[in-house]
């Protein structure tokens, strides 16, 4: 497995987990903004912590791979994750920005920023995935 | 347009050239033994200037290399 397949998994499940468990516990408890605020921060220092320990574990396993450079087909592949995800990402801030502030307000509409960046951050990571795993002729 | 994809003769080629593995073809063009196994089986098709790559270090010309196949 190339070694930037197996970061990009690492931060994939990392986020959903991390984001999974955020978005379930700020639709299932009363939360004063407060402690929204600290979940949040605490859920993206946990996912930090585990992506930088996890692929520090595998770069020492795989010292060799880590250390190289990118190549055309790792940059190739991280330019079709980025260009798929800024649409969804366009979605996401269209909606966030023009259509919800008509009947949302406040924290919903940060929540549903931060949903619009999770879910783009997701499709991107898993485009990359896909990518490596399935081939991608460009 | 859409149809068709390179095939290439990279497996065997590397087989005649001393059978050289897929991480010195690759540490030879710069790019990783993934991304040669990818090529290999046309999971990824190389820019123009990897692929000249392949084929000077090969020793081969292009088309002898690389091919396109319409199917």
């Amino acid at each position: 497995m190339a070694w930037r397949e197996k970061t990009a998994w690492i931060t994939l499940v990392a986020m959903v987990i991390a984001y999974g468990a955020y978005f379930i516990l700020i639709n299932t408890a009363v939360l004063t903004p407060v402690s929204m605020l600290g979940l949040f921060g605490a859920v993206t220092v946990l996912q930090v912590i585990a992506i930088v320990a996890v692929t520090a574990v595998l770069a020492a396993l795989s010292s060799d791979e880590a250390r190289a450079k990118a190549d055309e087909r790792d940059r190739a592949v991280a330019r079709r994750g980025a260009s798929i995800a800024y649409f969804v990402l366009m979605v996401g801030v269209i909606t966030v920005g023009v259509i919800m502030p008509f009947h949302d307000v406040g924290w919903r509409l940060t929540n549903a920023a931060l949903f619009a960046l999770v879910i783009a951050e997701t499709v991107r990571h898993l485009i990359i995935v896909v990518s490596y795993r399935r081939g991608w002729r460009g | 347009m859409g149809k068709g994809h390179i095939r290439n003769q990279m497996r065997t080629l590397r087989f005649l050239a001393g059978e050289m593995t897929q991480s010195e073809l690759g540490a030879k063009i710069g790019v990783t033994r993934q991304t040669i196994a990818a090529i290999e089986q046309g999971k990824y098709s190389p820019t123009l200037e990897a692929a000249f790559r392949i084929a000077k270090v090969l020793g081969k010309s292009l088309d002898e290399v690389f091919q396109w196949d319409d199917a």
